[in-house]
């Protein structure tokens, strides 16, 4: 069975027995998955294509719910409650687990406009407020400098690598207490992604963060903590430098390795 | 021996191709040819004239162009909403089950001849509003309603074309923060669709403008302008609908033709505006 | 009420109001339907297809010129309007792909799509009636013609354009000349497609009335004369449904019924067609 390392530290989520079936497949596309997820930390999601890593984080925030027919089963402890029941209040989760897309997903409008989204969801109309959170949160977003004299524009005209960071900026605005990251850097070119990967080590002070990336160097960079997926199932869980370095499963190894990928 | 008919070949399909520019310049010329004898005799009062009586040769067209004008608001007015409704509950709200019948229903109706629209106009609503408001039911509200019924399947139709085109990315990244479905509609779909979307009515618009089976049926063809939408009215395709196989002068017929020109100016101006400002299509690479 | 509270409360009202616009639409629709297929099915008899035109009060019409008047008009309209229109659609597509002509044309036809139909039929009584002197069956196809090219036209262009540029590279490659790498390749490669347009164009023109009212003009008894006034389905509706007469009201009926069902039927077999090649 899986290597799970015990985490000694407080945790941010517990996947317990998870399961989830996509409408009209016949099996799911996870199998009875456990996970801790250690708080104020970063925890990658490795292993190739199909293995189920994406379909695992968009479960935290049960984006999945979008598309019905969608089947979750076990559990996913946030805050001391199972957050996959049908009661779940979905808008509240969402404010309070925030997400970053593989793409940039700028909103069409202004910059400012963007970061404030969230926030104004929330019903925050007062402007110093805003502006005071908006700067923050461009600030802690390490895109402050370049946005500061052109809040008023279009977020479509910033580049590829400042669109990310924006939307890592509107995430952060509302104060989240989880992060998820979904291949944030795919679509970006080495320095951007640089600059997304230094932002992802600095947030793990303030958010816990959850990355899936088919980078395994990304993982190893990044996170603290890296969990290895195969055919939906979690084969190991352990700290990421002795992930990469010692691995306890023959099949974590031979990923790793390059022996399939 | 090949390489002469190659030339045929292409030569022809050029010919073709380019004929369809002449024929549609040629529509113009023709159209403009037939109208000058009543552009000479009328000049620009054809257009603010509102008297219309062929028995006495006085041609005036401000009553067809207020009933096109009036008819063609009310049934906008009356279908964008809808067509709205329509196109959020297709693209967001149903069920996938019940996504593909309905939309492709909206699309078959959206096929179905106008002059079926305006007989079903005719024999059920027009006793409808005669009941309702009074007078005889042929009436400008008549006709703004069917017209807006005959466009609604089209326009709902692309209105939910627009709508799809956002990226699910960036719907999900909108739900992701919290917000609702109305929220990522209006913040997120209607800014993102927003050309495609207004396209779409403005092209509905200039469809609108020149049916002329929907409303011939129920508007009445009285050269009159009326503020009271319960009397019946007349609009610039009713006119030619209703008078052309008839006319009997000279005069008479050119005054029809001018209102043809003027009808395909004003629609050609309009799907203009509505394709290539808001719909431009995309270019094939 | 918290902000939130507030926000899920709109949006309930919102989706309740699409939803409702929805009932609403798709009721008015169904409503048209039903009156359609209920007169329609109710006015069918044997005698709609064996019996001409009657005068009112004698129970004795049928649609027999009607239809075959309707079937002449769009026969004679896609006769005329399929070639040009595939050829014209093929010079697009094979010949000038980006050039500006074919985009002033892609454009053009575009317009004409949607531009109204009975300014053709005004432009075509000028060509054809009034220099004849009279209406006729021939006056019509051509105003259907005019109509139908453009549609033909874009859907060609759009198609052949979907036929992969490889398959064109490997004819030329074995040394075939560019006519035949069209005909016998990309045509081959877009059948579907191309029948589809085709299809869809028969439709649209088949529905067609204001264009035929003063061009091909109408006959209450069976003309197979392409000179002489013709009737055809679509104004023999409008004439029938406008007349006081309760026989020839049910007659309208019934031939919207079959319109319509021609219609319906074209357009799904042509999604049908595009479909099956979707699959493959």
């Amino acid at each position: 069975m899986a290597t799970i390392i015990e985490i000694n530290e407080p945790k941010a989520l517990e996947v317990k027995n998870f399961e989830f079936t996509y409408a009209k497949a016949d099996a799911p596309s996870i199998k009875k998955l456990s996970m801790p997820i250690a708080r104020h930390n970063i925890t990658a999601l490795i292993g190739p294509s199909g293995c189920g890593k994406t379909t695992l984080l968009r479960s935290f925030n049960r984006i999945h719910d979008l598309y019905p027919g969608n089947k979750y089963d076990g559990e996913i402890i946030f805050k001391d409650r199972n957050i996959l029941t049908p009661k779940e209040d979905l808008i509240k989760l969402r404010i309070q687990i925030g997400m970053i897309f593989q793409k940039p997903t700028a909103f069409p409008m202004s910059i400012f406009d963007n970061v404030a989204y969230g926030m104004r969801l929330q019903g925050i109309k007062n402007k110093t407020e805003l502006q005071g959170r908006v700067e923050k949160a461009l600030q802690d977003a390490a895109i402050w400098k370049e946005v500061k004299d052109r809040l008023k524009h279009d977020a479509n005209g910033l580049s590829g690598g400042q669109q990310q960071r924006l939307c890592i900026a509107r995430a952060i605005a509302v104060e989240p207490e989880v992060l998820l990251f979904d291949e944030p850097t795919s679509a970006l070119d080495p320095i951007s992604t640089g600059g997304i990967e230094e932002l992802v080590v600095e947030l793990r002070d303030r958010v816990s963060i959850i990355i899936v990336t088919h980078n395994m160097q990304q993982a190893a960079r990044v996170s603290d903590y890296t969990g290895f997926m195969y055919l939906g199932e979690l084969i190991e869980l352990g700290r990421t430098e002795e992930l990469f370095v010692t691995p306890r499963e023959r099949l974590t190894e031979e990923y790793i390795t390059g022996k399939f990928g | 021996m090949s390489s002469i008919v190659d030339k045929i070949f292409a030569n022809t399909t050029k010919l073709i191709a380019f004929g369809v520019l002449l024929l549609v310049a040629w529509i113009f010329v023709v159209l403009f040819e037939h109208s000058v004898e009543s552009i000479k005799a009328f000049g620009f009062t054809f257009i603010t004239e509102d008297k219309w009586a062929p028995n006495v040769e006085k041609f005036g067209a401000l009553p067809a162009i207020y009933g096109s004008v009036v008819s063609t608001f009310l049934a906008m007015m009356l279908a964008v909403p809808v067509a709205i409704g329509i196109a959020i509950f297709l693209s967001e709200i149903a069920h996938a089950k019940l996504k593909a019948p309905v939309g492709i229903s909206i699309e078959l109706l959206a096929a179905i001849p106008s002059v079926i629209y305006g007989m079903w106009g005719l024999f059920y609503f027009v006793p409808i509003i005669r009941d309702t408001f009074g007078g005889i039911g042929i009436s400008m509200l008549t006709a703004g309603i069917i017209l807006s019924i005959m466009i609604l399947p089209f326009m709902a139709a692309v209105t939910r074309d627009a709508m799809n085109t956002t990226p699910d990315i960036l719907k999900e990244s909108a739900y992701a923060l919290g917000g609702t479905k109305w929220d990522v509609i209006k913040d997120i779909i209607i800014p993102y669709a927003k050309a495609g979307i207004i396209g779409s009515f403005i092209l509905a618009l200039g469809r609108a403008i020149g049916e002329t089976m929907a409303v011939t049926f129920v508007m009445g063809n009285v050269h009159k302008i009326s503020v009271d939408l319960t009397e019946p009215a007349t609009s610039i395709p009713v006119t030619l609908a209703n008078e052309f196989a008839e006319a009997d002068s000279a005069l008479y017929y050119s005054s029809l033709f001018e209102l043809s020109l003027f009808l395909l100016v004003i629609s050609f101006t309009i799907i203009s505006v509505a394709k290539f400002y808001f719909l431009r299509r995309k270019r094939i690479a | 009420m918290t902000h939130t509270q507030k926000r899920i409360l709109i949006n309930n009202i919102v989706m309740f109001l699409s939803t409702l616009s929805a009932v609403i639409g798709i009721g008015f629709l169904l409503w048209i339907l039903s009156v359609l297929v209920i007169n329609g099915l109710d006015a069918l008899s044997m005698i709609i297809f064996t019996n001409e035109g009657a005068p009112p009060g004698n129970d004795n019409g049928g649609l027999k010129h009607a239809l075959i008047g309707q079937l002449m008009l769009v026969s004679y309209a896609a006769l005329f309007g399929v070639p040009l229109g595939v050829l014209a659609g093929t010079y697009l597509s094979e010949y000038g792909l980006k050039s500006k002509l074919s985009e002033t044309i892609r454009d053009i036809s575009d317009i004409m799509m949607s531009a109204p139909s009975i300014v053709i039929g005004a432009f075509v009584y000028a060509i054809v009636v009034s220099p004849m002197g009279h209406f006729s069956g021939w006056a019509g196809s051509i105003a259907l013609t005019i109509i139908m090219i453009p549609i033909i036209l874009r859907t060609t262009d759009d198609m052949l354009q979907l036929v992969p540029s490889t398959l064109r590279e490997a004819a030329f490659a074995l040394g075939a000349p560019k006519y035949k790498v069209i005909i016998q390749i990309v045509y081959r490669g877009a059948k579907a497609g191309i029948l589809t347009g085709v299809l869809l164009g028969v439709a649209r023109v088949a529905g067609e009335t204001a264009p035929l009212l003063f061009t091909s003009f109408n006959d209450n008894f069976l003309n197979m004369d392409m000179n002489q006034p013709m009737a055809s389905l679509t104004v023999t509706m409008y004439n029938y449904a406008t007349s006081p007469y309760e026989d020839w009201q049910k007659l309208g009926w019934a031939a919207a019924f079959i319109l319509s069902m021609f219609i319906l039927s074209l357009n799904i077999f042509g999604r049908l067609f595009l479909l099956k090649k979707k699959n493959k």
